[in-house]
């Protein structure tokens, strides 16, 4: 298999580590090899934060410029930072509340390299679930149900953040889970 | 049974040094090498082994407790960031000259970047300089591998190993297989030998003659040590361009060139780059026409390799000499490299025209900040508050960020809040001039190295304010206990110790305790302290604010959240926003004024002193 890239941006506090967490584990169970890097400390405070995840043969933790098949952004701001990541054709979603991404400049440029864009309002779909907190949660929902997201699936995420989530967690988490994967349904 | 499992590359190193019997670890926390320990805790508890840990008051203590423990012929280890290494040096340079019985392995993890650190500087070379080999991990399973090596160098030739992962590794996650763990049952064994173990001017002469001739030794074991030092260079062959590389730049360049399928690159990796293996590299070089260097974060294998005239590195600027090694920058230096040689260039996407997509959009300036409902921006408004002509000394932790409140005109490095108050404040007196001085250090920090530049400035007659932002919590680094607390590393109850004491046992007459919470008790406080700086019968005053972090004791931080609102009273001067900070605090220019985001909100309430025109309100409260 060749090796699949993800790169998962947004702020710090947004629950990027955990959405991270889910994709890697679910990786884990299927056998195939994961490698990430993650940003902790002083960077963390607020700041920009970027996840990497690369599946499959791959030595080094960094996802190299133009090599993201993935790029999920809990933030409209930060996928526009996060754009130098994207392949030829990768698959962009986008947490944008006001729905004005991307511009249209940004997608022409998406057109010329053949990246599709999907974007959903994850705050709201997670606060109309009661728990603004959880937009990463929403919007991991919503991508899993995009086409094309192989080695991904609905259902294998679905059981992931079912064994990952903290006990007290569990319910929500799949719920909000389901709520944002219903909202890309309708779309 | 073998169970896989992602481990962090920290979790790695810690499953790394109980795989090898590590018997006694030590740390003090600092990006990126925070986690070991904590990852240790978790496995020891996982397997009920009874390795003893603690957070230690400092890197120097962390240091000499593992050497101890190391002489009696343990296994042990001490673990901190690269800038901590530079508070051990003094251990470490006598330590190893006097070598070790058990193994000694030190991990010093490096901050190409820097991410989360005062400097990029290569541990690699601290180990040059202490004359003691060093190892440079490019993954985090290597890292694991890696730290079993070490204690076998270590044992085998007596003397202390670094480990030397850079932040790539340390933050890195990656799919590992993993068994059961099993104690080590070594006995502590101290065998007198004053010549040695107290060795005098005369001794150590002879000592270093020894370390010298380890050194050789262990030089002659790197050069034919393949599963860290090896190239892939094929029979007879010559190249243009080879490339000589190790720890996280050598996952980079492996990628790179398996993915280019470029096996017409040769390259020698060093994961074990001092002593330096001479004779492999000489061997390398003689069969390119051009070498290119790269490593993170200096030049150790540049200034080490014999024929200069060949090497494309930092020092011929062919690399960049600060920050990071990306992929991309990898990519590129390779590229050029590849182009003086006359040589087909790598085939990597350009993504060049991105950036003059993002320059019409004027992205975000994301600055760390302090989090919503942080005990330190209180502080912070009350110092700055009334004192803008005081200089403001700080130090290293989450509080740094009070730079962002105009409250930190200074950050040197541990314990500098201190010793560079009372700096200043001879500078000024030597003028004549009565400056005033506001010092603020966090309670981990103090009691790393705040007390020896407490005790100098009180001995010394110094005059300043010393606020001392007691958050009980090592916060920046993740939420490690301090000796304040009693807590040790692995939950269970230790000794506390309250600052006060420690203070007043410095030689302080003025401390006041108060909840920053409290803007005018604080404020009061504040005050009183500076009067008492500047009063002909006082001394240097410290006021304790103690508060819970707020994210370490949600609960007990915040036992009662309110909803602050901001009224149509506020005329959008921007004074919160600037002087408080708070991230729930934003312009809606819907509403045409300040207003508070909910979800960032974390009801603290300190706000609603300090709007100016008390147009920040808690919701079904009158005014």
């Amino acid at each position: 298999m060749n090796t699949v890239n993800i790169v998962l941006c947004g702020l710090g506090g947004q629950g990027i580590l955990f959405m991270t967490k889910i994709l890697a584990e679910y990786a884990l169970k299927k056998g195939i090899p994961v490698l990430g890097a993650e940003t902790h400390g002083m960077a963390q405070r607020g700041g920009s934060v970027v996840s990497h995840l690369r599946l499959g043969e791959a030595r080094s933790s960094l996802v190299p410029a133009g090599k993201a098949g993935f790029l999920i952004a809990l933030d409209p701001w930060e996928a526009y930072r996060g754009l130098s990541f994207l392949a030829e054709g990768a698959l962009l979603c986008v947490n944008s509340p006001d729905g004005d991404f991307p511009n249209d400049a940004v997608k022409t440029y998406m057109t010329t390299h053949g990246v599709k864009c999907f974007t959903a309002d994850a705050g709201k779909i997670a606060g109309r679930m009661g728990t603004p907190l959880s937009t990463n949660l929403a919007l991991l929902g919503f991508f899993s149900s995009l086409p094309d997201i192989s080695p991904f699936s609905h259902e294998g995420l679905g059981e992931t953040i079912g064994l990952v989530s903290p006990d007290r967690f569990r319910e929500v988490n799949l719920k909000v889970f389901e709520a944002g994967f219903e909202e890309g349904k309708r779309l | 049974m073998m169970k896989e499992e992602i481990f962090l590359g920290n979790g790695a190193i810690a499953l790394g040094l109980l795989e090898a019997g590590c018997q006694l670890i030590t740390s003090y926390p600092g990006t990126p090498s925070s986690e070991i320990l904590p990852e240790i805790i978790r496995l020891k508890k996982l397997q009920g082994l009874n390795t003893y840990v603690e957070w230690s008051t400092n890197e120097k203590v962390a240091l000499d407790n593992a050497f101890a423990a190391a002489i009696t012929g343990k296994r042990a280890c001490c673990c901190m960031k690269q800038v901590g290494l530079n508070v051990a040096a003094d251990s470490l340079m006598s330590a190893a000259y006097l070598g070790t019985k058990g193994g000694f392995v030190i991990i010093s993890a490096d901050d190409p970047g820097p991410h989360s650190s005062q400097t990029e500087q290569d541990t690699r070379f601290m180990a040059r300089i202490a004359k003691v080999p060093v190892l440079d991990p490019s993954d985090p399973g290597e890292a694991r591998e890696m730290a079993k090596l070490a204690f076998e160098i270590s044992e085998k030739f007596g003397i202390p190993v670094i480990l030397r992962p850079a932040i790539r590794v340390c933050h890195a996650r990656q799919s590992l297989k993993w068994g059961e763990l099993k104690n080590n049952e070594a006995k502590a064994l101290f065998e007198k030998n004053p010549q040695r173990w107290a060795a005098t001017p005369r001794f150590r002469l002879i000592l270093h003659r020894e370390l010298n001739q380890k050194l050789r030794d262990i030089a002659t074991l790197f050069e034919e040590l393949s599963s860290v030092n090896f190239h892939d260079m094929k029979e007879g062959s010559q190249y243009p361009l080879g490339i000589i590389c190790g720890g996280v730049p050598y996952a980079v360049v492996r990628d790179i060139l398996s993915e280019e399928r470029r096996d017409d690159i040769p390259v020698l990796k060093l994961g074990a780059p001092y002593p330096f293996p001479g004779a492999l590299a000489d061997q390398f070089m003689e069969r390119c026409r051009k070498v290119l260097v790269l490593e993170e974060t200096d030049t150790l294998i540049e200034y080490l390799l014999g024929n200069r005239v060949k090497v494309m590195g930092r020092l011929s600027g062919h690399v960049p000499q600060e920050g990071e090694l990306v992929p991309e920058a990898i990519a590129k230096t390779i590229n050029r490299a590849l182009q003086e040689c006359g040589t087909k260039p790598l085939d990597v996407p350009d993504t060049g025209d991105v950036g003059g997509l993002l320059k019409d959009i004027s992205l975000p300036v994301r600055k760390p900040t302090l989090c919503p409902g942080c005990p330190h921006r209180a502080s912070f408004f009350s110092i700055r508050k009334g004192r803008a002509k005081a200089i403001f000394t700080s130090d290293i932790g989450c509080y740094t960020l009070g730079l962002n409140l105009g409250s930190v005109d200074t950050c040197l490095d541990m314990g500098a809040a201190i010793t560079m108050a009372s700096g200043f404040y001879h500078a000024y007196k030597q003028d004549g001039v009565k400056q005033p001085i506001v010092a603020t250090i966090g309670d981990s920090t103090f009691f790393h190295s705040g007390t020896a530049g407490l005790l100098n400035a009180v001995y010394n007659g110094a005059r300043f304010v010393l606020v001392i932002l007691d958050n009980q919590i090592t916060a920046m680094t993740g939420m490690q206990p301090t000796p304040g607390l009693g807590i040790k590393a692995d939950g269970s109850k230790g000794v506390a110790i309250p600052l006060e004491r420690v203070v007043k046992g410095c030689g302080i007459e003025f401390l006041e305790v108060v909840d920053p919470y409290d803007l005018k008790a604080m404020s009061q406080a504040l005050k009183r302290a500076s009067a008492h700086t500047f009063d002909p019968a006082g001394g240097i005053a410290v006021v304790i604010a103690r508060h819970p972090c707020v994210i370490a004791y949600r609960k007990k931080s915040i036992p009662n959240p309110v909803k602050p609102l901001v009224t149509d009273d506020c005329v959008s001067c921007g004074f919160c926003m600037e002087r408080f900070e708070c991230p729930a605090l934003f312009r809606d220019e819907k509403v045409g004024h300040t207003m508070i985001n909910e979800v960032l909100c974390s009801g603290c309430a300190v706000c609603v002193g300090v709007c100016p025109k008390g147009a920040i309100v808690i919701a079904g409260e009158d005014k």
